[in-house]
């Protein structure tokens, strides 16, 4: 087993198996792959389908405490989701799927037991909760309390429902999107286009008594432009996600989206080599806070430091950062693509501050790490779906605008890298090593962008990295993507321009 | 729900069939899947998580006057099934017709013995925890090791149906086990992790526990203490674990449909000369208990061994059934699915790179100055543009020794450049694993340090 390296990505359209055991075991099942397989939204739901009522999660949730221990859960989801893929300005799949199913999740101490079906019976419900218990054996039962209706505020509001929107509108932003990618430059050979919904129902219910349900609406487009001047390529990707309904596309319109695309493709083709070694960093606002949520939201998850060996273990309240820097989790942003309203153990969505001014204040919790770290829940129990247990993960994650005006920050900066968009990176939460690709990115000479360089890797550690931010911009801006951590949660990071002294840089050229 | 395979699933896929033709398609193909699995997660000897769950799925792929439609669901009921094929009839229709958009007609089953293990299942669960509480505990032997960060075992059974309206049906059974633990080394205020693992088709082909955990202490310590290193030019030495990861973009750019796309860096070198005579890459997904080994791909056309690239020079590329129609070629067998949710796309099954005559140690001992390449992190090679960038940490070596460790620098590369520069090959090729590499040694890269 490696220590699974946490990773984020910008919604690529492939995803790798990694060979981690989760890994070998998927291939083994499934045949083939290890290298890339065409884009499977691990979407599913289904519309209405068979909920369960408040006795029956009752029945169930004493039957997983049967054995004993300290907490109970059913979580039940139901998922309908649509994919349309367009190449080379031909469709290449539509895509309907519908996914149901429940887990029962026993905890007992330190020890999570957790069984799931898809089939939404009393049988199987009882059946996966006897599973789960087996965790629980020869520890002392407790009673369920009374089960009863629970609300939650809303952060996700809709206006054009994404189930009353006909396949044909679907169909019309792709094409738009295919069409306006085209249009940019004749360099451009061909665009890429995604288009994925999904409506996802929830139905929680607990052995401390809640019992809550919601239905989150999830919109993502993502399109990729590849260009080719007959010497180089590149392969240019916007991205635009919302729990929203379909007027997402009313306020950012799909060319939008396809001429982002488009430009930093022919951008691109004029990037040389970039350097090697160690120097400053200057990161435009928005996506580039995927580097703060990888080097320090993960370390900043409180499974890993209720393990105790997460690299902030026992730093609450002290100095982890330069005085500039703050950074929250706020899973209550409107409409936002992190945006949760309660999180999939039922508790409610919060703002949460991480680090304020440099000093760290909080971890990011779910029911199991803030009973074994005696701190609050926060909000951040996630699940990719009803197939796995809740662990804890960011929602809307970034770092707090400064006072810096961006075009100070750019003149002071002498010599280094602008880095206009990342695709992505990792970060070891034990030890807090990271890595980023760059994606678009400039030289810095005198306090200008100059010349393009072409994706280079940018490496440190998260307490380095931190510590190293001398100036924050007041532009903040945020850019959605998918987070892996064992299972993947949709998210996003933002941040304003913010310049880091001395990162270490993979170029090509000394 | 058993895993065997069994008639009621294989008749479900044909009638499934004859259902999407009757509802309106003029070719349809049924995916179905049945799974098992479980995990068990161990931390400071407790254990930390047990899961375990059956489930099934179907996936419905339907023609229209050569327009596709897809749609999955795991409700077996036939309300729901004729719901979920009337989404992807209505689906097609809205689509875009493609000649290429064919159903495989080969029948033939590619015969590989021992893809199934059906001790995995008969083995008490008591034993399974206890193996992955042992395997924690001996990788905590060495006191330089001063945490866990848990260990585990899992395992998983499927049985894939496929069925299409050229009058194939097939179906096939598969299992796998794994075990792994990973540890953190500590020394004043470093840290560093180290983690191994050992997946097999078989339970008892799993490798001893002691050899895991040793292997998973030793990564965890050996980089103890590094040494930064000057940005320069040097040899890399490529350790099997870290070969994929830059190799990967490679196999990405084989991908037929890419090719055809221009989206490749390799779309016009078919039978030229891309890599140093010493590279052979295969990809197989008939070897005999293997994890990536399948008697069909994920359309159903079978399996063979592949060779990509021979002595350097680029052979082939891998295709599906509809990417292979557009290039007039055969299908490659690669057609790769994610299970019954997605699509067939195009993927490997077993890639492995050929060995070489030199032992790992004259490799080392042959280079005057350079890295021996222990953890490789980022995408690898671009499969589009061919650039190269990445962390690494490993091994500094002078005049043909380990000297010390080094971390937090940086290689890059182009790939052509990359490839020509494999200048050794090492003859230490585990073909347990299911990509794998021997040892091998890119004559000079850039380094990324202070």
């Amino acid at each position: 087993m490696k220590i699974r390296e946490y990773s984020v990505r910008d919604i690529p359209r492939r995803k790798f198996l990694e060979l981690s055991m989760k890994g070998g075991l998927l291939i083994a099942a499934t045949p083939a792959l290890l290298t890339q397989l065409v884009s499977c939204q691990k979407g599913s739901v289904g519309l209405s389908g068979p909920g369960i009522d408040k006795d029956l999660a009752a029945r169930v949730i004493a039957k997983a405490l049967e054995k004993g221990g300290d907490f109970a859960d059913i979580y039940l989801e139901n998922r309908v989701s649509r994919q349309i893929v367009m190449e080379e300005s031909k469709f290449k799949s539509g895509l309907y799927g519908i996914s149901q199913g429940a887990g029962v999740r026993v905890v007992s101490g330190n020890k999570t037991g957790y069984a799931y079906t898809d089939e939404i019976t009393e049988e199987k419900l009882m059946r996966a909760a006897d599973v789960a218990s087996y965790v629980a054996l020869n520890s002392t039962p407790v009673s369920p309390v009374n089960i009863s209706e629970t609300t939650r505020p809303s952060f996700v509001t809709v206006s054009q429902p994404l189930g009353d929107i006909a396949d044909e509108k679907r169909i019309e932003v792709i094409k738009r999107a295919d069409q306006a990618v085209k249009d940019y430059d004749p360099r451009i050979k061909m665009a890429m286009i995604d288009y994925y919904d999904e409506v996802r129902s929830r139905i929680i219910a607990n052995s401390e008594g809640i019992y809550i349900k919601d239905e989150l609406p999830l919109l993502f487009f993502i399109v990729q432009a590849m260009s080719d001047d007959g010497k180089t390529r590149h392969m240019a990707r916007e991205r635009l996600s919302n729990h929203s309904g379909f007027e997402m596309f009313e306020k950012v319109t799909p060319e939008t989206i396809a001429r982002n695309a488009a430009r930093e493709a022919i951008e691109m083709l004029k990037a040389e080599d970039a350097p090697a070694g160690i120097m400053d960093v200057v990161m435009q606002n928005g996506w580039g806070g995927v580097l703060v949520h990888e080097a320090v939201g993960h370390p900043l998850e409180a499974d890993n430091i209720s393990k105790g060996i997460g690299a902030f273990t026992g730093k609450i309240g002290q100095k982890v950062a330069s005085d500039c820097f703050t950074m929250i989790d706020d899973g209550t942003l409107p409409n936002f693509r992190g945006t949760i309203n309660f999180d999939d153990e039922g508790t409610e969505a919060r703002r949460n501050v991480l680090i304020e001014n440099g000093i760290l204040k909080g971890f990011m919790t779910d029911i199991l790490s803030s009973k074994q770290l005696n701190m609050t829940r926060t909000g951040n129990g996630r699940r990719e779906s009803f197939r796995y247990i809740p662990i804890p993960r960011m929602t809307n994650t970034f770092i707090e605008k400064g006072k810096d005006n961006p075009a100070d920050i750019l003149s002071s900066t002498k010599k280094g890298i602008y880095v206009q968009s990342l695709s992505g990176g990792s970060v070891n939460p034990v030890t807090g090593v990271f890595n980023f690709t760059c994606r678009e990115s400039y030289l810095i000479e005198n306090g200008k962008k100059t010349n393009p360089i072409k994706g280079a890797t940018l490496i440190g550690s998260c307490m380095d990295v931190i510590s190293n931010i001398d100036a924050v911009g007041d532009d903040l801006e945020f850019g959605p993507g998918i987070c892996g951590k064992g299972q993947s949660a949709e998210v996003t990071a933002g941040q304003p321009t913010v310049r880091i002294r001395g990162i270490n840089v993979g170029g090509s050229k000394a | 729900m058993s895993t065997g395979i069994n008639m009621k699933n294989t008749d479900l896929t044909e009638k499934l069939v004859d259902r999407c033709i009757s509802l309106g398609a003029d070719a349809a193909e049924v995916f179905l899947e049945t799974k098992r699995n479980l995990s068990i997660n161990v931390l400071k000897s407790e254990i930390e998580t047990i899961e375990q769950a059956s489930y099934q799925g179907v996936g419905f792929r339907v023609f229209i006057e050569g327009k596709m439609g897809f749609s999955h669901c795991n409700d077996f009921s036939s309300k729901s099934l004729d719901d979920t094929i009337s989404k992807a009839i209505a689906f097609a229709r809205l689509s875009t017709p493609d000649e290429n958009n064919v159903l495989t007609d080969d029948k033939g089953i590619t015969t590989i013995k021992d893809l199934y293990d059906p001790a995995i299942t008969e083995e008490p669960m008591d034993k399974k925890i206890k193996m992955a509480l042992d395997l924690e505990k001996l990788a905590m032997k060495d006191p330089r090791i001063t945490k866990s960060a848990g260990a585990g075992y899992g395992e998983g059974e499927s049985v894939i149906y496929i069925g299409n309206s050229n009058g194939l049906i097939k179906s096939y059974k598969s299992s796998g086990c794994s075990m792994g633990v990973s540890v953190v080394a500590e020394k004043g205020e470093q840290k560093n992790t180290g983690g191994e693992y050992c997946s097999r088709v078989f339970f008892s082909d799993l490798v001893p526990l002691e050899e895991i955990a040793a292997v998973a202490s030793r990564k965890a310590i050996e980089l103890l203490d590094p040494v930064m290193i000057n940005t320069q030019k040097a040899a890399v030495i490529f350790d099997p674990d870290v070969a994929m990861a830059l190799l990967r973009g490679v196999i990405s750019a084989i991908n037929g449909e890419r090719v055809l796309q221009g989206a490749s860096f390799l779309k016009e070198y078919l039978g030229r000369q891309i890599a140093s005579p010493l590279l052979t890459l295969t990809d197989d997904g008939t070897i005999q208990k293997c994890l990536g080994s399948a008697p069909f791909d994920g359309e159903g056309v079978p399996t063979v061994k592949n060779v990509l690239v021979e002595n350097g020079f680029l052979k082939s590329f891998i295709y599906n059934t509809k990417a292979a129609k557009r290039a007039g070629v055969k299908s490659t067998g690669n057609a790769a699915r994610a299970g019954f949710s997605s699509l067939p796309g195009i993927g490997t099954h077993n890639v492995c790179v050929s060995t070489g005559k030199h032992t790992r140690d004259e490799i080392i001992a042959a280079t005057k100055k350079g890295l021996f390449l222990l953890e490789l992190t980022g995408y690898g090679i671009d499969s589009v543009s061919g650039n190269f960038s990445g962390g690494a940490s490993g091994f500094w070596i002078e005049n043909g020794e380990l000297v010390h460790p080094v971390k937090g620098i940086t290689i890059a590369g182009k790939a052509f450049e990359i490839l020509n520069a494999i200048d050794m090959v090492g003859n230490d090729l585990d073909m347990n694993k299911i990509n794998t590499a021997p040892t091998f040694r890119i004559a000079e890269m850039q380094i990324g340090g202070k």
